[in-house]
């Protein structure tokens, strides 16, 4: 394969697109592998599957990537034999398909220079060979064995040397599929390679495996019975594969046998008895012909001499009217336009580097930190304070266009969150068999788009979640069938857009949640539960650090770290997760998370002339607050009533002491809420609500208690983002427990 | 060396690339199609001097875009080629029924593309 990059230039290029179409067969595939059902396969899926692996062989070859051509080749294989209906598929195929899939991720990742180590891929091919090499029936009990056989290669007569490190890694990978022995090579021009070898495979495999470094044309495989060379075997291996029919397994026993026909190698020999040749023409054009590889079905000089006598080509509309000159123009410009049609089709899609992306999100947010602050002098320089700059048209159109702008450089980094989910099926299949269980997963609203960087987030918590529902939620078979269930327990994961935030709910139609049990392992934990807590009040404790419930710690789920990582994950990202369970009917968790972190809608608020932004997602509502209405309750500190509630009060004046404090009671109290708790942070006055774009304290300096990044507002002034979430918690702590 | 025009219909999108690369390289005039439906609505617009088709595609499959093309007037004295991993004597057969030129098989060499290429057009 050495000589194909010279003539393809750039292969670089074609390597690139290849493993990008190649990621996206293979998640296809796995998507197609989880779904089918074994006991009635659609056709249809079957061939896509078949296309998919066919397409990644054919480039794959192409490009160099010979372990990945020798993969899927094995697969091919396997899939024309279940495709062609010759046994009933078995879930031993689709776990071998599976891990083959993964197997051939791992080999992109190691041709991309991601993974140092070339995945050992023998015990997945081994895997391969032995689903091949199953008879018709698949009842078990009747397995063959893995027949090994023996054959002799002879690589000659060598126009040009092997490249030494592609022979010398063929032999080495014959040698790990089985035994190579009485190895003769004589690499020079004219020389001959040769070798003796057996493994579990037919002649064709061996030669499929052998021409991806030598020509077909070169190679000469005889096969060997036990006891040296038998000169009717040979022959017979000879002819056999002229007909296309395999030597190494009786025609009669197999029908397996036909989809053995090697493609490649076939071709040659075959042809050249059961063809004639082409008619004569220059002598040495025939003979560079007949090394093609390639069968021509009419000569070239024939159709040249065709062509030449043919009429002037014109479009098949035009063909009637016979007018030529105007004609052709037409159809150069209706190809042009064709042309240019399918490049577009083409540049649909562009792979671009994230850090640019990134660079970009950053610079459109200077950008809107920018417009702000000229809108603001433009209103001071216009109208004065009280002013609008409104009537100003060219700042008007710059903040519209900016707005713009912002929305459309941040939708580049949205993903679809089927990038989490697709994960699942897999994942669910993985541990109900080890669990043996049976769930059905599904999935809606796969296609709901948030931020890349949420995504990465977002998954871990998910992920468990979703292992929590296998193993904790949805009961064994005989246990549902107890329950009058249907025996497969089923998964729903759904996503959906509300408003600035992408819902996701993980449902299952297991047990439930066991109130009592909850209420006795937070007993045992030393939690105090008030007899009157609400179902929901129980439910909450799943999150409390150290919970489990579990009444044996599995491999699958752990041990004690659980769901309040989950819920700390969730709230880091800014979101809040529910639950809702019915007992014997299942439990619902729902995850909210904002589409993306990188701009928040804010409302800013100032203590003592410092200005501090909070998420407006968690501000609940604000009210002016005089300072007699504050009540310090024993053993919970300030609280403000609302309403029918005692909120704990947070004063911000003392959470970040200002420089200068202006002396006053009262003040504005805004009531937050994160996770259920409510709080009243008390501060001056509000400034304003507005759009504010997310820098992180973290990078930019270090990681604050209370406060989850800054942002730079519109005078050029930094202003810290509140942690909501935390100060409340902190609130919580000063009021001794609230319990 | 020369205009004439090729149309590379592969539903692989790094196959027809690739096949793309090595005739442009050697001047010639090549479109793309993604499938043989694809191809047909091009050759419709267009008589190519030749077509080099994979075989399993999706929505038409290499031989049937053959028979298709060879129906179509002025594709008579165009040489189509199929380039396929599939070799099996009995679908070369078909490819040879439905009116195709030639049988190639991936992975292909580019320089031997050529010189096949070069002889017909």
């Amino acid at each position: 394969m050495s000589t194909v990059s010279s003539k393809l230039g750039d292969a670089d290029t074609f390597r690139e697109i290849f493993f990008e179409e190649t990621q996206e067969h293979l998640a296809n595939v796995e998507a197609i592998l989880l779904r089918l059902d074994t006991d009635a396969p659609q056709p249809d899926d079957l061939n896509a599957i078949f296309r998919a692996v066919h397409s990644i062989k054919g480039s794959a070859g192409m490009l160099g990537c010979t372990d990945m051509a020798a993969l899927t080749h094995l697969q091919e294989n396997l899939l024309d034999l279940l495709r062609k209906g010759e046994r009933p598929i078995g879930k031993g195929d689709i776990d071998a398909m599976l891990k083959a899939g993964d197997t051939v991720r791992s080999q992109v990742l190691h041709h991309r220079g991601l993974l140092s180590e070339a995945p050992d891929s023998s015990q997945v091919e081994a895997m391969m060979l032995e689903r091949v090499s199953l008879p018709s029936t698949d009842a078990p009990g009747t397995q063959a064995g893995l027949v090994l056989r023996s054959f002799t290669v002879r690589l000659a007569p060598l126009s040009d040397p092997i490249d030494g490190a592609e022979l010398d890694m063929m032999l080495q990978g014959l040698g790990e599929m089985g035994l190579v022995e009485n190895t003769v090579v004589d690499n020079v021009a004219g020389g001959s390679v040769r070798f003796d070898v057996s493994l579990q495979g037919t002649a064709t495999d061996l030669e499929s495996v052998l021409s991806l470094v030598v020509a077909p044309d070169l190679i000469l495989i005889e096969t060997r019975v036990q006891g040296g060379l038998d000169p009717v075997a040979e022959t017979a291996a000879v002819l056999a594969q002229a007909a296309g029919t395999n030597i190494a397994q009786p025609a009669s026993t197999d029908d397996g046998d036909e989809f053995f026909v090697d493609p490649a190698l076939f071709k040659r020999r075959g042809q050249a008895a059961a063809e004639p040749a082409p008619p004569a023409v220059e002598s040495d054009r025939a003979a560079s012909a007949a090394d093609l590889p390639i069968d021509l079905f009419v000569t070239p000089e024939e159709f040249k001499r065709r062509r030449a006598t043919a009429p002037v080509a014109e479009p098949a509309e035009a063909a009637e009217t016979f007018a030529p000159a105007a004609a052709s123009d037409n159809a150069r410009r209706a190809a042009d336009a064709a042309m240019q049609a399918a490049a577009a089709s083409d540049a649909t899609f562009i792979r671009v580097a994230t850090e640019k992306v990134d660079l970009l999100v950053n610079l459109v947010g200077e950008l809107v930190i920018t417009e702000a602050m000229l809108a603001r002098q433009g209103t001071l320089v216009e109208t004065g304070a009280a002013g609008h700059y409104g009537n100003n048209t060219g700042l008007a159109d710059l903040s519209r266009h900016t707005r713009n702008l912002q929305e459309a450089v941040l939708a580049i980094r949205m993903l679809p969150i089927s990038n989490v989910f697709s994960r699942f099926p897999r994942l669910v299949r993985e541990l109900s068999s080890r669990l043996g269980k049976r769930v059905e997963v599904r999935m809606s609203g796969e296609t709901t788009e948030l931020d890349r960087g949420l995504i990465e987030k977002i998954s871990d918590p998910l992920t468990h979640l979703v292992r929590n529902a296998v193993d904790h939620g949805l009961e064994a078979p005989e246990a549902r069938i107890a329950a009058g269930k249907p025996p497969v327990g089923v998964i729903n994961l759904r996503a959906s857009q509300r408003g600035g935030n992408i819902v996701i709910e993980v449902s299952d139609d297991g047990r439930g949640l066991d109130v009592e049990r909850i209420r006795a392992r937070a007993a045992e934990c030393g939690m105090v539960v008030p007899d009157d807590a609400t179902d929901e009040d129980i439910w909450a404790l799943i999150f409390e650090a150290g919970f489990s419930t579990a009444e044996e710690v599995t491999d699958v789920s752990g041990r004690g770290v659980g769901m309040d990582v989950v819920k700390r994950n969730i709230q880091s990202l800014s979101g809040t997760i529910d639950l809702f369970s019915t007992p014997g009917q299942g439990m619902r968790v729902t995850v909210s998370v904002p589409l993306t972190l990188a701009i928040m809608e804010a409302m800013t608020v100032s203590v003592g002339g410092e200005v501090y932004v909070l998420p407006l997602a968690c501000v609940v509502e604000s009210r002016s607050v005089e300072a007699g209405e504050i009540h310090t309750l024993p053993g919970q500190g300030d609280t403000l009533r609302v309403r029918d509630d005692y909120l704990p009060v947070l004063e911000l004046a003392k959470l970040f002491p200002p420089k200068a404090r202006s002396a006053q009671g009262g003040g504005i109290a805004v009531i937050v809420e994160t996770d259920g708790c409510d709080a009243a942070l008390l501060v001056d006055e509000l400034v304003g609500q507005q759009q504010v774009v997310v820098k992180s304290l973290e990078t930019n300096f270090r990681k604050v208690p209370g406060l989850s990044g800054a942002t730079v507002m519109g005078d050029g002034s930094v202003a810290l983002i509140l942690d909501v979430g935390h100060l409340v918690r902190l609130a919580g702590r000063e009021g001794a427990m609230l319990l | 060396m020369t205009n004439k025009s090729i149309l590379v219909v592969d539903d692989t999108r790094s196959m027809r690339k690739m096949v793309a690369a090595v005739l442009q390289g050697a001047g010639y005039e090549v479109a793309e199609a993604g499938d043989g439906i694809e191809a047909l609505e091009l050759a419709r617009e267009r008589v190519y001097d030749l077509v080099v088709t994979d075989h399993n595609m999706p929505r038409m499959d290499g031989v049937t875009l053959v028979r298709e093309l060879r129906a179509l007037p002025n594709y008579d004295p165009v040489a189509l080629i199929v380039l396929s991993t599939e070799v099996s004597p009995e679908l070369k057969q078909k490819g040879r029924e439905a009116g195709a030129s030639g049988w190639m098989a991936k992975p292909f060499d580019p320089q031997r593309m050529l010189d096949i290429v070069g002889k017909f057009i």
